[in-house]
């Protein structure tokens, strides 16, 4: 009887451990990802949605096993837009042994550039910023740099101005983020653009524009290249309004035209300017759900999926949040479709090899992400979009900015 | 004297210069001794992840900063609207060399002891000069001039090519006498460092202010009409506050950069200043403890804080941004209250707790 007891015990032991070493298996393997970004405090409203997008495009992951049994795990954690903060997610991310890292503010990723070297870390921010990638070799950006779209929306005023030389304003933000741009500008125009910048005017926190409008007017001032945020776009699009200064159609003579790069736009732009954003040119790389496409199906999918409301779910930074863990997951997927184990260093080899007919193609950008060792800038061609009627629709084809290439 | 040098429950002291003994008693000596003795050697002991040695290291910088603070403001009554600046200065004195040199340069990954030590000499310097202007200002004018220092340090450091207008200079990482510090034992060393720079300036403020030149500090916070009838003069008082001052906020600027291995604008901003000021309230103007407390409670709360704003941006509508208002509001609040309710801060507890030890187990 004893002896019975004891060998079933010892079969049903044996199965519980066959079973264990079976579920396993299955169980597939867990990458560690990891996001650290501004959730709350400033430029939380671009980075809220950002967050969901990454969060919901990795739940659609791993509900549609895009990666077989395997799944990711990125935790997201929010640095209220500060460096320290950041910092010190990032040595708890490294605890974690993340594989791949997603940051987000230009401060904080010029900050780590150096731990992300030591650590050769495969990193995408959400900052477009080019300085990002000098003396940099694990930084990559999802889409055209700051400087790749002013230089973009400089060559477009060129191309479509009537007259004599287009004379130009800069409107910027007061940091490194604002000026950086600016320089590029001025190098393309040294390159042979043909357009004239005749003033650069750094913004404050004014509320009302009338005399730099007035005065940008008895300038000869013809375009305002915006690179900021929205609300200080918004206050100088309702001053020109308020003023009959802004242009009825692209270029219209004596009156400004005003143009933005990608953090000075989106649905944002026309909740807090209103009517005074039509005819507000802009540019950026992603698709916008005004303009349906499979894209942005998809994008509207996974927010009524994951029961994101109607603001998050049209955002162009909800998008932006999506594109960056597309392309994470795509840098696994194909790591493990050469039969590579997952790594830091096999992401950062898969993200080098993504160009030609390895490129990324994907519907929620307006071109395809390429990397390789010389070119970190993800998606290269941008699109031009306007305000009508109250959306923003697409002006044109997307394009390349050729002065890029020049300075 | 009191008769029992272990034990003494009162003050018995007979001569001045037993009153200005730093341990009044072998005790307080030992506990001293042992608590400083754990502080070294719980690192052998415990092994804390890479982001709790950051908050610790984070801890130990703002107490050196918050000593500088407390002797311009607490011991000799200067309102200073500015210190972050002063930290800033040391801060960008390792990032010019860093900047001019190389980011890995001997001078900087080498004699990163003198740097710091030069990174303070020129928050004295800087320190002097705004203090000059408490010559002939006090009060809420004198606070005044110390925000333009720092409206100024700011504007500077935004808008010059040679800071990379505000941008992060890096800093490369240290050498010590066995070779590079490497990223492992990164935290650890600066621990180490950061607290024998606390122990050291604790104990030369403590020294100081049972000097002649540490009571001029304290007789023209008081009136400084009478400590000039006294014989003192103090307008260099003022201005030596603010060079001491400055001198030990450089060495937290310069060790900020050594531990965060780069410079960044944003971490001597008017918030970071405001902050200071805050923790040197929440742990108790014009007390030693206080530098030591008042760190300690606001980076902890701030940590505590932002856990909690992390689950209420999680359940609460995003439109709503409540999460984004709750760590202001926090600080705010704890500010408000401490002022209210216990305006000499959390030393004041402190010395509760000492005097009913002292006195227990007598109730007087």
């Amino acid at each position: 009887m004893r002896t019975t007891v004891l060998r079933s015990v010892q079969i049903a032991m044996t199965a519980l451990i066959v079973l264990g070493l079976v579920c396993h298996v299955q169980a597939g393997e867990t990458y560690k990802l990891a996001l650290s970004l501004a959730i709350t405090g400033p430029t939380s409203d671009a980075g809220n949605p950002y967050a969901k997008g990454v969060e919901d495009y990795f739940k659609y992951v791993n509900e549609e096993k895009i990666l077989g049994d395997d799944t990711i795990d990125c935790t997201i954690r929010d640095d209220q837009y500060k460096t320290d903060v950041t910092k010190r997610n990032f040595e708890e991310f490294l605890d974690m042994d993340i594989v791949f890292y997603l940051n987000y503010s230009t401060g904080s990723t010029l900050a780590l550039k150096k731990d992300f070297e030591e650590e050769q870390m495969p990193t995408i921010p959400a900052s477009f910023h080019a300085g990002n990638l000098v003396d940099s070799n694990y930084i990559f950006l999802p889409i055209a740099s700051y400087s790749a779209q002013a230089i973009g929306l400089a060559e477009y005023v060129v191309k479509n101005h009537q007259g004599d030389t287009p004379k130009v304003a800069m409107f910027i933000h007061p940091s490194a983020f604002g000026r950086g741009p600016v320089e590029d500008v001025e190098k393309a125009i040294a390159a042979g653009l043909k357009m004239e910048i005749v003033e650069v005017v750094e913004h404050g926190k004014d509320l009302d524009n009338t005399a730099m409008l007035k005065r940008l007017m008895s300038k000869g001032v013809q375009y305002v290249i915006c690179h900021t945020v929205q609300s200080p776009v918004a206050t100088v699009l309702k001053d020109s309004s308020r003023l009959g200064l802004t242009a009825k159609s692209f270029g219209e003579k004596e009156k400004l035209t005003f143009l933005g790069a990608h953090y000075t736009g989106g649905n944002d732009l026309i909740a807090l300017a209103g009517p005074a954003s039509e005819n507000f040119f802009w540019t950026t790389s992603y698709t916008l759900t005004s303009e349906p496409g499979p894209g942005t199906d998809f994008q509207l999918a996974l927010a009524k999926r994951f029961g994101r409301d109607d603001k998050a779910a049209n955002s162009h930074n909800y998008t932006n949040g999506i594109m960056v863990a597309q392309v994470a997951t795509e840098a696994i997927r194909r790591a493990k479709a050469r039969g590579a184990k997952v790594t830091k260093e096999s992401l950062y080899e898969e993200l080098l090899m993504m160009n030609g007919d390895k490129a990324f193609k994907l519907d929620t950008t307006v071109g395809p992400v390429t990397y390789s060792k010389t070119d970190k800038m993800g998606v290269d061609t941008l699109q031009l979009y306007s305000v009508t009627s109250g959306v923003f629709r697409a002006v044109d084809k997307p394009f390349s900015p050729e002065f890029v290439g020049k300075i | 004297m009191a008769a029992n040098r272990w034990l003494a429950t009162g003050n018995y002291f007979t001569s001045y210069q037993e009153e200005q003994r730093i341990f009044f008693t072998h005790l307080d000596r030992s506990v001293f001794m042992v608590f400083i003795a754990l502080l070294f050697l719980w690192p052998y002991f415990f092994t804390l992840s890479n982001k709790y040695m950051l908050v610790i290291d984070n801890i130990l910088i703002a107490m050196v900063a918050i000593l500088g603070l407390n002797l311009v403001t607490g011991f000799a009554g200067l309102i200073s609207i500015g210190h972050a600046a002063f930290v800033g200065v040391g801060a960008y004195t390792v990032a010019s060399f860093a900047r001019v040199l190389g980011d890995s340069h001997v001078v900087v990954t080498h004699f990163w002891p003198l740097l710091i030590l030069l990174a303070g000499c020129t928050g004295a310097v800087f320190g002097a000069i705004v203090g000059l202007p408490a010559l002939r200002l006090k009060h809420l004018y004198l606070a005044i001039a110390t925000l333009s220092f720092q409206m100024i340090f700011t504007w500077t450091i935004n808008f010059m090519r040679f800071f990379d207008q505000g941008q992060t200079i890096s800093v490369g990482r240290v050498f010590w006498f066995f070779g590079k510090v490497a990223r492992k034992q990164h935290y650890l060393f600066w621990y180490y460092v950061a607290l024998i720079l606390v122990i050291g300036i604790g104990l030369m403020i403590r020294n100081l202010m049972r000097t002649k030149y540490g009571r001029c500090l304290v007789a023209v916070r008081d009136n400084d009409r009478a400590a000039d009838a006294m014989g003192m003069h103090p307008g260099l008082t003022k201005v030596y506050a603010f060079a001491v001052g400055g001198f030990i906020a450089g060495v937290a600027g310069a060790l900020h950069a050594y531990l965060y291995r780069g410079v960044g604008i944003e971490s001597f901003s008017l918030h970071e200043s405001i902050t200071y000021l805050a923790m040197a309230i929440v742990g108790g103007l014009g007390t030693l403890h206080g530098a030591f407390w008042g760190p300690v409670a606001i980076k902890m709360l701030d940590l505590q804080v932002e856990h909690l704003a992390e689950v209420a941006g999680e359940m609460l509508p995003a439109n709503m941004n409540l999460a984004t208002a709750l760590r202001p509001l926090t600080f705010g609040l704890v500010i408000v209250l401490f002022l209210m309710f216990e305006p000499r801060g959390i030393a004041n507890w402190w010395r509760i707790v000492r005097s009913y030890t002292k006195l227990w187990p007598f109730r007087y």
